[in-house]
């Protein structure tokens, strides 16, 4: 057991190597290059907050001062009121009772698509990296197809399938094709992060205690706490900015809050109160905001993971 | 009896992945394949006339809006492309001036972390034509500007464009600025040693070094423009009339609005070929990439 650790210790420092700084800052002396550069990406930053600041001003302002039109100024009154109709009594289709119902629909979603798609993938990804199946090949390259396949061509054969398994329309049903759509990437993810463990590991372990899933609880997964994070925000993130697979598979009863939302910005009857929607979009903006701004190295790792490993 | 759990655990533990792949997507792509050679309206029918399977796929194109579809699409993706560009020359600041970096990328990257249909809502309200962005800039004098592109067929699709942009290119500008910081150090000193100016440095040689990673950013981006669903949905629902069309949203039209399968299946099978055609070449460089690293260890 002693050379295990010492081995996973190693895993751990290869790691910590890796993402170590390859150029030690040096402090210089600002030139006049410097403050060009720093001038022209400052104004490429404004040009990526204006939306979000022009989105935060409407939706505290009035009604009355919007209709003034000047959509750059900082409201006169600031007003929770448009929070309050966003979140208690803004309509998505026929039913007028705010985003809540879509905030409580997403995370009822969120919570069994988490557990589905890492569940089904990590042990997918550990079996094809450290076990000696058959076909590992040839299903990781089919898998690597799968990722890359556009949702139309598979659409109307999972509504079928759902609508045969009595999921169609419910939470389950949105949770299961997240699982489903999401299980290549994942899979290919966990199956390149369990590859670099060293063979010594796998088969000290197998001498050890032998079977696949007590080694799977036992050693690797104390060693996946690196990927499990990254992959759980990289999942956090997309299933909660799903739109097409809640609207597609969430039917009447578990519309996601996306879904809520653009019905509300699209489907305007009577006065558009811009007010309302912008307090809707930030709120169905802020959990994947909060989770970028606390750890936005992991979330950047895992969207390029994804996009790239995929 | 643990040594034979051993061996047939791991078989086991591929199986629902296994069926995963081989329902939902080997046989759910046959399935509409299959579909689109038949006459199925809204409820799907078996029958195949092979006098005229193709009926389908000649309806495709000979519909205006599936053809406004594929020139959009090339549109948008032109038109993203900027978000390569862009995220290439702020990679390459960033990486020149290393004051504030966390910073810019904090600030680059968040719309990324953002629904698109958020995306598409903030947008929508700045081209806003009454109380938009256009009303401020009229108001400060500036009459002749025209910024109400959502409004008008001609320039709404350079709306949907400048928001994916704004979307997209913190994304890229992070992978441009892994690879920048996978190039040698020596390089730069080198450069200034010889007196190479900055803009032939880059030009002739920082890029021809990073082709890998504007390869994989423009296969990437152009899988994703073929995607593009959500954000035609939150800022135009496909209009002014037809003129933001693109394929991944004409398909989901001809289901759930038109209710028509077999021609939803056809342009579905449609989409499915130009995601291989740009597939194809990464299937490519990917394996010519390990076939290199191979070479090398």
């Amino acid at each position: 057991m002693n050379d295990l650790s010492n081995a996973q210790k190693a895993v751990g420092a290869d790691i910590a190597v890796r993402s170590a700084p390859y150029f030690p800052r040096r402090k210089k002396a600002i030139t006049g290059r410097s403050i060009a550069i720093i001038a022209f990406l400052s104004v490429c930053a404004l040009f990526f907050c204006v939306p979000l600041y022009v989105v935060v001003v409407t939706s505290f302002k009035t009604m009355d001062q919007i209709r003034e039109g000047a959509m750059f100024a900082l409201p006169n009154v600031w007003t929770l009121e448009a929070w309050d109709h966003a979140w208690n009594s803004a309509c998505s289709g026929t039913r007028c009772e705010g985003l809540k119902v879509g905030f409580w629909n997403s995370v009822f979603i969120l919570v069994p698509s988490l557990i589905l798609s890492i569940g089904l993938s990590i042990v997918t990804g550990y079996a094809l990296a450290l076990w000696n199946v058959k076909w590992a090949g040839p299903f990781l390259f089919v898998l690597f197809i799968c990722a890359f396949v556009p949702f139309q061509i598979i659409m109307f054969p999972l509504i079928s399938m759902t609508a045969t398994l009595k999921v169609y329309g419910s939470i389950w049903g949105v949770a299961i094709i997240h699982a489903v759509l999401a299980m290549p990437v994942l899979t290919l993810i966990f199956r390149n992060y369990y590859k670099d463990i060293p063979q010594e590991i796998m088969s000290a372990a197998v001498m050890d205690s032998g079977s696949f899933w007590k080694i799977f609880v036992e050693i690797i997964l104390p060693m996946s706490g690196n990927i499990l994070i990254v992959v759980l925000i990289l999942q956090i993130t997309s299933i909660w900015n799903d739109y097409l697979i809640g609207v597609t598979f969430g039917g009447m009863g578990a519309q996601p809050m996306t879904v809520n939302l653009a019905n509300l910005i699209t489907i305007s009857t009577g006065t558009v109160r811009y007010n309302d929607n912008m307090a809707a979009a930030l709120l169905t903006a802020i959990p994947p905001l909060v989770i970028y701004f606390l750890v936005g190295k992991l979330f950047v790792q895992g969207i390029t993971a994804g996009a790239i490993k995929g | 009896m643990t040594f034979r759990w051993s061996r047939w655990s791991p078989q086991l533990a591929l199986v629902p992945a296994g069926l995963v792949t081989l329902v939902a997507f080997i046989g759910a792509i046959l399935w509409t394949i299959y579909l689109s050679l038949t006459r199925s309206r809204r409820l799907p029918e078996y029958a195949i006339d092979w006098s005229e399977w193709g009926r389908q796929y000649e309806r495709l194109f000979k519909d205006d809006a599936w053809m406004i579809s594929l020139q959009n699409l090339i549109v948008l993706g032109l038109g993203s492309a900027l978000a390569i560009v862009f995220g290439f020359v702020l990679a390459a600041m960033i990486d020149r001036e290393k004051r504030g970096e966390s910073l810019f990328r904090t600030v680059f990257l968040y719309p990324l972390a953002i629904s698109l249909i958020v995306t598409g809502a903030a947008w929508r309200w700045i081209f806003n034509p009454e109380l938009g962005a256009e009303h401020f800039i009229h108001s400060i004098g500036l009459t002749w500007v025209n910024a109400s592109w959502l409004a008008r067929p001609e320039t709404a699709m350079y709306g949907v464009i400048l928001a994916s942009v704004w979307q997209s290119a913190g994304f890229y500008m992070a992978l441009m600025l892994a690879g920048l910081k996978s190039i040698n150090s020596e390089i730069w000193s080198a450069a200034r040693l010889d007196g190479v100016g900055m803009f032939k440095l880059y030009t002739e040689i920082i890029i021809p070094m990073m082709k890998f990673t504007f390869v994989t950013c423009a296969i990437l981006l152009s899988l994703g423009v073929i995607k593009a669903y959500d954000v035609i949905v939150a800022m135009t629902n496909g209009g002014p009339g037809q003129s933001t069309y693109v394929p991944a949203y004409f398909t989901i039209q001809a289901l759930s609005a038109k209710g028509n399968l077999g021609f939803a299946s056809a342009a579905a099978v449609m989409m499915l070929v130009l995601t291989a055609v740009i597939f194809l070449p990464l299937v490519l460089l990917t394996a010519w990439q390990q076939r290199r690293s191979g070479a090398r260890a």
